[in-house]
């Protein structure tokens, strides 16, 4: 694909009067509404796409200020209780010389996060702007969005599994926060956000472009 | 596409429908808004649920963290320290904290905050559970919500008097902080019924002022008559019943104790705040029943040439016997000028009026001049021995009836000045000592020298040769006369047998005449005597001892050296006696007289004049006897002698025994205080700072 030249000489399904099954890849004419195939709604284009994905990664930017605020873990011990929220949790390890582990930390909570609202923001705002540069970036954008957006649930599995493992009643608790929770619906939010993302949009721009 | 004909289908318009934008807004919209909502109302929620911010200033916030430490109340959890910081000027500590809103308006002023530590004291252990958890503060106000108060000062230690406890609180006062701290029990009959509180210099520093609180109903068994005396430690008094001791309360003994009682009716109620004085002890306490202790001292000075060591400030001023003051003041003065200027001991004497029988409205004048009225006609101050095993010393004023005139000095100095006599101070030790020299200067060893004399002479005597030829040669004669008496010339014996016969009974008369068993016997007799003597001296020494001025007295009396001169003496004599040449020949004679009847009456046999048979039988049996109780008397004298030397032994043993005896009690007595001092020493350590135990500092 590369150049806007090579692309000028395609057409979309969509120019074509076609419309391809989302699900099975079926292409049927323009005005079949469900799939011959597979009985899946048929829709050449999302209206409602950038919509969803601005409502949900706003509701996933919402969730991330709780999930910052809060206490990620509470860990009591029998002589301590300690609350630690992320950003304290990576000073913290930060201050013990764990350079490692706080990179990852910070990482996949607080760099893989926002990395993705900037990406998603981005292509919502590339796709509704018609802007024309740098498509193959658009694309590569959502790809890495999709691609990540998993990997973000690492700091709750982490949690999850800390929380189930040590429960020693008294000597040593640890229990998740309400941070977990809202990191979790934050992940969840941004990862709906970039499914809600209909990637042909960006064929359009490009279309348009052209 | 490429197999599409180029007819197909019409290019489409693909423009959206411009819809209006409700119409158009997607349900999805409602996610951001719900978590938009639920995460401003949960902030709302969270700041209406913030507490009321209060500030307690500490001295000092040891343990204290924001974010962690928290405020309890009755030990629930009613708010948690938010920030620490410094006051201006680093004065103070300030701690802001947050209280729940429910309990913030009856903070008011009565509110009082403490840091909650881990305490170890005699009566228990506390706060335990903050080793752990770390240190809280603890709240304490009372039940009212008054005007509320947002700034507090905090306590340094646990505040020990909790809001709303009814009860009274006296002020007492005592010379000596040492004996009370802070929560120390106050007893009454041994109950607990109270404690104190922190204890504190008064303002000038002469007193230390520590506050108690006696909780209701107990307090209204104090009245104006109640006294206070410090029941802290334990006492070991001599006395003539023997020793007492006297233990309170492990508690008391260690952190000290405050013990009341009001011993007679009279007094008037108290109120919040009066002011007692706390006794040295039970007795003093209850003495100072019978004067009015606000009562002012006459103050007089007395000047000693000697050391006043012994006396002490306290120490006992006596008038005839009786206790009428103390010492109040030890003090070196130099009296003179120039060359003449000598260094001497100053005591002042606290008297008080009311102890020498003056009445009630008499004033200090009044006393003053009773007192110089005394002097005129002799009365002089001397130290006495008050304990005479503590080695305390008594200021004694007495009646001396040849005294040189004196008058009272009532001008010079800051005191008048009482003249003085000679002390009548008797020191055990010294005098003890004493008699032990003289025991040890007893010439005992040439005792012994003499009894050992005596013994080898006597042994000499009986090993002798001629000792034990004796009874051989008695077997000897007494077979020659069986001979003679069987023989055929038996029967006739001559006429002048009767005088050998009588010649016989004079060398055996003259042997009973030679009084050599009697002299034995009362060698013997006279050492028996010294012996009984000594022993006799010796069962008088438990009662000395326990009798120690008697024992002055009697043991200088002892005629020891005489006795034991005497002893020596005799047994000198009888050393002499026996290793004179006259004893050590006496077998010798012996044997001679009886070869010479043998040779007697071998003639007899031979000439065949034997008239008397029996009564030269008799007669030959006589001198046996009287030889045989000689010689039995031996082993006795050995026995007796050395029952005599078995007696001296004892009683230098005795002696000996005697004075470790001494010494040993002196030094458990020693160890005894020593290790009542460490223990006490360790108690104030912890005491004075608990964290010790925990931290190892």
């Amino acid at each position: 694909m590369g150049s806007s030249g090579t692309v000028s000489g395609l057409i979309t399904a969509r120019q074509a009067g076609l419309v391809a099954c989302q699900r099975c890849g079926q292409v049927h004419r323009q005005d079949v509404q469900i799939c011959k195939r597979c009985d899946g709604p048929l829709r050449s284009r999302d209206a409602e796409s950038l919509q969803k994905v601005w409502a949900w990664l706003i509701a996933g930017m919402i969730a991330y200020v709780p999930a910052n605020l809060y206490p990620m873990l509470r860990t009591s011990t029998l002589v301590e209780r300690s609350e630690s929220t992320i950003i304290g949790g990576v000073v913290e390890l930060i201050e013990y010389g764990s350079f490692g582990v706080a990179f990852i930390v910070f990482a996949a909570s607080v760099m893989i996060p926002i990395g993705k609202f900037v990406a998603i923001m981005y292509l919502a705002i590339s796709v509704q702007r018609h802007s024309e540069s740098n498509r193959h970036g658009r694309h590569k954008a959502y790809e890495v969005v999709e691609f990540i957006g998993r990997w973000s649930m690492i700091d709750v599995f982490v949690v999850a599994i800390l929380s189930a493992l040590v429960q020693l009643d008294t000597i040593a608790t640890i229990n998740p926060g309400i941070a977990a929770v809202s990191f979790a619906l934050s992940v969840i939010f941004t990862m709906l956000a970039a499914q809600s993302f209909d990637s042909r949009l960006i064929w359009d721009v490009d279309r348009t472009t052209a | 596409m490429s197999d599409l004909p180029p007819t197909g289908p019409a290019p489409l318009d693909v423009r959206p429908v411009k819809q209006r934008i409700w119409r158009r807004l997607s349900l999805v919209w409602l996610v951001p808004v719900i978590a938009l909502s639920v995460s401003l109302w949960a902030a709302w929620q969270n700041y209406q649920d913030r507490g009321t911010l209060i500030v307690i200033s500490f001295e000092n916030a040891s343990g204290v963290a924001a974010g962690e430490t928290a405020i309890k109340y009755r030990d629930v959890t009613v708010g948690e320290v938010e920030r620490v910081e410094f006051a201006e000027g680093l004065t103070d500590v300030l701690v802001h904290a947050r209280i729940d809103k429910t309990v913030a308006p009856y903070l008011d002023d009565d509110a009082q905050f403490w840091v909650v530590r881990p305490d170890v004291s005699v009566r228990g252990i506390t706060g335990l559970d903050t080793v752990l958890s770390g240190v809280y503060i603890e709240g304490n106000w009372d039940t009212d919500a008054d005007v509320a108060q947002y700034e507090f000062t905090g306590f340094e230690r646990p505040v020990l008097t909790l809001a709303g406890q009814r009860g009274t609180h006296v002020v007492l006062r005592t010379k000596d902080g040492s004996s009370v701290s802070a929560g120390a029990p106050v007893l009454h009959k041994g109950i607990q019924v109270g404690y104190l509180e922190t204890p504190e210099l008064s303002a000038n520093g002469s007193e230390v002022i520590v506050s108690a609180f006696i909780e209701r109903p107990y307090d209204r068994r104090i009245t104006t008559s109640t006294r206070f005396w410090d029941t802290s430690g334990f006492s070991v008094s001599f006395g003539a019943s023997g020793v007492s001791l006297d233990v309170n309360s492990i508690a008391s003994l260690i952190e000290g104790g405050i013990a009341f009682d009001t011993i007679v009716s009279g007094g008037d109620p108290i109120r919040d705040g009066q002011v007692f004085d706390i006794f040295l002890d039970e007795q003093t306490a209850r003495d100072s029943l019978f004067t009015d202790p606000n009562a002012e001292a006459l103050k007089v000075a007395v000047l000693f040439e000697q050391s006043v060591s012994g006396l002490a400030i306290g120490s006992e001023v006596r008038f005839q016997g009786i206790r009428v003051g103390e010492v109040d003041e030890l003090s070196a003065i130099v009296v003179g000028e120039g060359p003449t200027a000598e260094v001497r001991l100053q005591a002042v004497l606290a008297i008080e009026p009311a102890r020498l029988g003056m009445s009630a409205g008499s004033t200090l004048d009044d006393a003053m001049t009773l007192l110089s009225d005394f002097v005129g006609r002799g009365l002089r101050a001397r130290m006495v021995t008050g304990n005479i095993l503590s080695g305390s010393l008594v200021v004694e004023l007495v009646q001396i009836d040849d005294a040189l005139p004196a008058i009272m000095n009532l001008t010079s100095g800051l005191y008048p000045v009482i003249p003085t006599t000679e002390s009548q101070i008797s020191d055990v030790a010294a005098t003890a000592e004493g008699v032990l020299a003289r025991i040890n200067a007893l010439p005992v060893e040439e005792l012994m020298d003499g009894a050992i004399d005596m013994m080898d002479s006597i042994e000499r005597l009986a090993s002798d040769d001629y000792t034990r030829s004796a009874p051989e040669a008695l077997v000897g004669l007494l077979d020659d006369t069986r001979t003679l008496v069987v023989s055929e010339d038996a029967q006739a014996i001559p006429s002048d047998l009767r005088q050998v016969i009588n010649e016989l009974n004079a060398v055996v008369a003259s042997v009973n005449e030679a009084n050599l068993v009697s002299d034995f016997d009362a060698a013997i007799e006279t050492a028996s005597v010294a012996a009984a003597n000594i022993e006799a001296a010796t069962q008088n020494l438990p009662q000395i001892t326990a009798e120690i001025e008697a024992l002055l007295a009697k043991a200088n009396s002892l005629e020891f050296e005489a006795l034991v001169a005497s002893a020596t003496q005799t047994l000198n004599s009888i050393d002499a006696l026996v290793g004179s040449e006259d004893a050590a020949d006496l077998p010798g004679t012996l044997n001679a007289a009886l070869d010479q009847m043998r040779g007697f009456l071998a003639e007899v046999r031979e000439g065949g004049a034997v008239e008397n048979v029996n009564a030269a039988l008799a007669s030959a049996n006589e001198a046996a006897q009287a030889v045989e109780e000689a010689v039995s008397g031996l082993p006795e004298l050995s026995a007796r002698a050395s029952r005599l030397v078995a007696q001296t032994e004892a009683v230098i043993a005795s002696y000996g025994e005697r004075s470790r005896f001494g010494a040993e009690t002196l030094a458990t007595l020693r160890d005894i205080q020593a290790a009542a001092d460490a223990v006490s020493a360790l108690s104030r350590a912890i005491q004075r700072n608990p964290n010790s135990l925990l931290t190892g500092r």
